[in-house]
C-alpha cells in the first residue's frame, strides 16, 4: 500500500539518491565551473531580503550582517511597509533562513521584511507588498520561504514575479509540498527549490523537469533559531537560503547578471549526477 | 396541492425561519467533525509512533488557533489550548502553508515554554503541516516526538501531508453539509420526492433563494455572537441559566422601538 503518495507532487522526489541519475544532463553546461560563477566572492554590495518571520539582530549567525528590519502592516486591503524597531523574529523561521545565507555568503547585507503579524489576517496581501517593496528598493535577491494559494491574487503574484525579473530582483522561493496553485513559487520568473538529503550546504542538483528546478539542502539541517539558540530543521523552506546565498555570491561576482542568467548559472554549476 | 413556485408568504416566512435556525446552529457546531478528525490523529500516532498528535484549527471569531482533537500519550493536554495564529511552529505553518520538522527543540530554553505550562509537555522534536483548502489555510496537523528517539525525514514531512489532506477533505465535507442553502435544497428535494411539493428544480431553486436571501453576511456581529454562545457549552448549567435570562432581556430591549429614531 502507498498511502497514496503517488498522487503527491512530491517535489523532493527527483533529488532522492535513487532517483538522481534522472537529472543527467547532456548540454554543455559543465563549462562554467564554481570557480568562475562565485570562486572565493563572499557576496559583498548584494543585499539579499528574507521575507519571513523577522530576523533576530543579535544573533550570532547573523554576523552583524543585518542592515535593516521592516513589517508590513495590512489595514482591510491597504499593505505599508515600517520600520520594525524591535527586529524581533516571532517565530525563529526567518533567523534560520538569513543564517543559512549568512553562512554561505557572509559578505551580503541581510534585510528582514517580516510578513506575519498580529495584524497580517490578510497574508497574500502582506506578502504582495513585501515583494513590491524588495523590487522597489533594488535590492538583487529575495528569499520566500511562503506562498500564497489565493487564485484572486494569482495575476497579482504574476506580475509582481515578472516586475522582479525584470528589475534585476531575483526571487528564490521554497516549493510547496501540497496540490494546488502555490504563487509565486511556480512560476517561471522564480527560482523554485525542493529540500534533499545530502548533508552538504554546497551540494545542490538542477531538475529539468520543471515546475521545481532546483534540489538543495533541506534535511536535518543545523539551523539558528530564536532566543539565539539553534535547532535541526527539515523543510523546503530551510532548502532554498541555500540557493539564495549562491546567487548572492554569483551577483557579488558578476553584478550585471540577469535573474535569467544567474539562474542559468546555478544550473550550470549544479553538483553533476551521472545516471 | 400548493403551488411550489409562489409559495404562501406564511410558508415561506416559515421556510426562512428554518433557515435562520439552520444557519445558526451550524455556526455552533464545532467545525470539523470531530470524530473523524480524532480517527485521523489516532491513526498519525499509530503510524509513526509517535507520543503525540494534535488537530489546531483557525477560529476567526476569536483570531487564534485552538487545538481541537489530540491522541497519543502526550497528546491530551493540549485540546482546547489556543495559540496566535503566527506564533510558534503551529502559527508559522498555518500562515505559510510550508510544512517544517524541528529536532532538538529542548536545546533552546525559551522554545515552546508557554505551550509546555499549558500542556505539561515539553517535545524535542515537532513535525506540522497545513491543513490547506483550495484558497486558505484551515489549521495544523502537529505530531511530536517518534517513541523510537529518530527525528523527522522528509519522507515523513510527505507522509503527514497525507493525512493533513484527509482532514481538510473532512473538514470541507461537514462545512457543506452545514451549508443551509445545501441543507434546505436537500430538505425540499426529500419532500419533493414524497410528493408533498414538486421536484423541479428550478423551483426549489427559487425558494431556496427566497428563504436565504435574509440570512445575515459573514461579517454580520450575530454571527460572532453565536461563535461566543458556542464556546459556552463548557460552562456550567447555572451559568447557563443565568446568560439566558440576560440575553432574555437584552433581546426585548432589542426589540422595542428605539427613541429619536424612524423605524424603516
Amino acid at each position: 500500500m502507498t498511502l497514496g503518495l503517488d498522487g503527491l507532487p512530491a517535489w523532493s522526489e527527483p533529488f532522492a539518491g535513487d532517483a538522481r541519475g534522472g537529472l543527467e544532463r547532456g548540454l554543455p553546461l559543465g563549462t562554467m565551473d564554481r570557480q568562475a560563477a562565485f570562486g572565493d566572492s563572499d557576496g559583498s554590495g548584494v543585499r539579499v531580503a528574507i521575507i519571513d518571520s523577522g530576523v533576530e539582530r543579535d544573533h550570532p549567525a547573523i554576523g552583524d550582517r543585518l542592515v535593516s528590519s521592516m513589517l508590513v502592516e495590512v489595514d482591510d486591503e491597504d499593505a505599508t511597509v515600517t520600520d520594525d524597531a524591535t527586529a524581533a523574529d516571532v517565530v525563529g523561521h526567518g533567523t534560520a533562513c538569513a543564517g543559512i545565507v549568512h553562512a554561505i555568503a557572509p559578505g551580503a547585507e541581510l534585510v528582514s521584511v517580516r510578513v506575519l503579524g498580529p495584524n497580517n489576517r490578510a497574508k497574500g496581501i502582506a506578502f504582495a507588498a513585501a515583494i513590491d517593496w524588495v523590487v522597489e528598493q533594488g535590492i538583487g535577491v529575495a528569499n520566500l520561504s511562503l506562498s500564497s494559494r489565493s487564485e484572486a491574487l494569482a495575476a497579482l503574484f504574476h506580475e509582481l514575479a515578472d516586475r522582479a525579473y525584470f528589475a534585476n530582483t531575483l526571487l528564490v522561493c521554497a516549493a510547496n509540498n501540497v496540490p494546488g496553485p502555490s504563487f509565486p513559487s511556480l512560476f517561471a520568473s522564480v527560482i523554485s527549490v525542493a529540500a534533499h538529503d545530502v548533508a552538504d550546504p554546497a551540494v545542490w542538483f538542477y531538475n529539468p523537469s520543471p515546475p521545481v528546478e532546483f534540489g538543495a539542502y533541506g534535511v536535518d539541517v543545523d539551523v539558528a533559531w530564536r532566543g539565539g539558540g539553534r535547532i535541526r530543521a527539515t523543510g523546503n523552506s530551510f532548502a532554498a537560503p541555500h540557493l539564495a546565498g549562491y546567487a548572492a555570491r554569483i551577483r557579488s561576482r558578476h553584478p550585471d547578471a540577469t535573474p535569467f542568467e544567474v539562474k542559468a548559472i546555478l544550473a550550470a554549476t549544479a553538483t553533476p549526477v551521472t545516471g | 396541492m400548493t403551488e411550489p413556485s409562489q409559495p404562501s408568504p406564511a410558508s415561506l416566512e416559515l421556510l426562512a425561519a428554518i433557515a435562520a435556525r439552520a444557519e445558526a446552529a451550524g455556526r455552533l457546531e464545532p467545525p470539523g467533525g470531530a470524530a473523524v478528525l480524532r480517527s485521523i490523529v489516532e491513526a498519525t500516532v499509530v503510524l509513526f509512533d509517535a507520543e503525540a498528535a494534535s488537530i489546531a484549527l483557525y477560529d476567526a471569531a476569536t483570531d487564534r488557533l485552538v487545538f481541537r482533537v489530540a491522541a497519543g500519550a502526550q497528546g491530551q493536554g493540549v485540546v482546547g489550548v489556543s495559540i496566535a495564529p503566527h506564533e510558534g511552529v503551529a502559527g508559522y505553518v498555518f500562515s505559510t502553508g510550508q510544512p517544517i520538522a524541528i529536532m532538538d527543540v529542548a536545546a533552546d530554553p525559551r522554545f515552546g515554554a508557554s505551550t509546555a505550562e499549558q500542556t505539561g509537555y515539553v517535545p524535542r522534536s515537532i513535525l506540522a503541516v497545513p491543513l490547506l483548502d483550495d484558497e486558505a489555510s484551515l489549521g495544523v496537523l502537529e505530531i511530536l516526538d517518534r517513541r523510537s528517539g529518530e527525528g523527522f525525514a522528509l519522507r515523513d514531512v510527505e507522509l503527514a501531508g497525507v493525512f493533513a489532506r484527509q482532514a481538510t477533505v473532512a473538514i470541507r465535507a461537514t462545512r457543506l453539509e452545514r451549508d443551509t442553502a445545501t441543507l434546505l435544497r436537500d430538505g425540499l428535494r426529500a419532500l419533493g420526492a414524497g410528493g408533498a411539493v414538486a421536484s423541479d428544480e428550478g423551483a426549489i431553486d427559487e425558494l431556496v433563494a427566497a428563504a436565504t436571501a435574509r440570512l445575515a453576511g459573514d461579517d454580520d456581529p450575530v454571527w460572532a455572537l453565536a461563535d461566543r454562545v458556542a464556546r459556552l457549552r463548557a460552562a456550567d448549567p447555572g451559568q447557563v441559566t443565568l446568560l439566558a435570562e440576560l440575553l432574555d432581556v437584552l433581546i426585548r430591549r432589542a426589540e422595542r422601538p428605539r427613541p429619536g429614531r424612524a423605524d424603516r
